[in-house]
């Protein structure tokens, strides 16, 4: 299983993204592809992200079942412990 | 939120092993448990998490312990990088029985050697024969782990001189005896998790003896063959000024491809011939309710009843005074 998650990025490529994946909320979109085709819409969305941010999270044989992959500005950042990733967030003062 | 069944939470086996962490406040927030650092947080899977590893400069919240414990999740404050474990919390389990269960075998010398033998043979891949005594098998063990190292440094190009390191000065050891502490720090970590959530002893030891941890070590050396010698060898093989940090993350890998969080529980078992699941010694489950103080024990009938005033109708505390007075001591 694939999940993107699309932050501030053209209205247009959301529209795009909706021809492999559901988009069950704005900017989530959750679908089942190979491995060719993930890293490829990988790409595709990272050249077209503008000012936003996007990340990718799929399946994978490791300790947490998952990779978490991610470029450009989003509110949330992936911190790695040694390992595990987990999730950075920044306090709102 | 207060875990109320503990089928909620994950098993060990599918859970995450081990999460470290250092220079952190740990904080209870909006009912998860956050890494509090000055301008962000990071939120922690403490019902998926075995054991949260503290290293140094972290300070944890009395709420935040209070909802790892709920969870299942062990807390161990160790040294840094994890190499030195200096105090653990609760784990996972409330149950008494596996504990009786350890106890009663180290402490009869036939079922100790029986298990001794046991935790030996379940190393070697070939069967050994059955006639052998605890003086030659342990000769063998002695075999196998200096060709372990053999190899590794064969494979490696690594100069092996022997296994050496100084606790007090880490960074007088060769970079492959650093690796090879880090790594098995990393190991002690996850057997000494398992151990604790699983309800056993980390000190009642069978083959090691006499230390707080002589179990875990006991556990640990079921792997280090194929987990820890390899890794620290791989590592120190370029070493850099991030040696233990990688040997930490090389091992998190080997962890899961040897499949040691799911294997070391039932590998406990099968040592300590402890049949899984267990029945329970009374009907009452503590895992319910850890307030339950539990049965109480009896010479004749093993346990009877707790929370039940044996005292009789018109007793406060104390059980009633035997008739006729003292009986005469003879002695």
């Amino acid at each position: 299983m694939v999940v993107m998650i699309l932050e501030n990025v053209p209205e247009s490529l959301r529209g795009e993204l909706s021809r492999w994946m559901i988009e069950p909320r704005a900017g989530v979109f959750v679908g089942t592809m190979n491995a060719m085709i993930r890293d490829r819409l990988w790409e595709r969305v990272n050249k077209r992200k503008g000012v936003g941010g996007c990340m990718q999270v799929y399946s994978w044989p490791n300790e947490q079942g998952f990779i978490v992959r991610q470029e450009g500005v989003s509110s949330r950042d992936i911190a790695d412990f040694d390992g595990l990733q987990l999730v950075r967030r920044r306090k709102t003062l | 939120m207060k875990i109320t069944d503990l089928h909620d939470l994950p098993k060990l086996r599918d859970g995450l092993g081990y999460l470290y962490v250092e220079r952190a406040h740990i904080e209870q927030k909006s009912l998860g448990v956050v890494l509090d650092y000055p301008d962000t947080e990071v939120p922690i899977p403490s019902a998926s998490l075995a054991a949260l590893l503290l290293g140094p400069g972290t300070t944890i919240s009395h709420a935040a312990v209070r909802a790892l414990a709920d969870n299942g999740c062990s807390i161990i404050w160790c040294g840094e990088g994890a190499v030195r474990v200096y105090a653990q919390g609760v784990g996972e389990t409330r149950k008494g029985h596996r504990l009786l269960r350890q106890a009663e075998l180290v402490c009869n010398p036939d079922m100790r050697a029986q298990v001794v033998m046991r935790m030996y043979r379940m190393r070697f891949e070939k069967k050994l024969p059955e006639d052998l005594t605890i003086e030659q098998v342990r000769g063998m063990e002695g075999v196998r782990v200096r060709e372990a190292y053999a190899q590794a440094a064969k494979r490696t190009g690594i100069i092996w001189t022997g296994r050496a390191y100084r606790p007090g000065d880490w960074n007088a050891a060769d970079p492959v005896n650093r690796a090879l502490s880090a790594a098995n720090s990393c190991l002690y970590g996850v057997c000494h998790a398992a151990i604790v959530s699983a309800g056993y002893s980390t000190g009642l030891g069978f083959v090691h003896t006499g230390k707080q941890l002589s179990f875990v070590y006991d556990i640990a050396d079921l792997y280090k063959v194929e987990t820890t010698i390899p890794v620290a060898f791989e590592c120190a093989a370029n070493p850099g000024p991030e040696l233990e940090r990688r040997v930490r993350t090389t091992c998190r890998d080997v962890f899961l491809v040897q499949k040691i969080l799911q294997r070391v529980v039932p590998d406990i078992a099968r040592a300590l011939a402890v049949d899984e699941p267990l029945d329970l010694p009374s009907n009452a489950d503590p895992d319910v309710e850890a307030a339950i103080p539990g049965g109480l024990w009896d010479p004749d009938h093993e346990t009877v009843e707790g929370g039940v005033n044996y005292g009789g109708d018109d007793s406060g505390e104390r059980p009633r005074e035997p008739e006729g007075g003292a009986e005469p001591v003879d002695d």
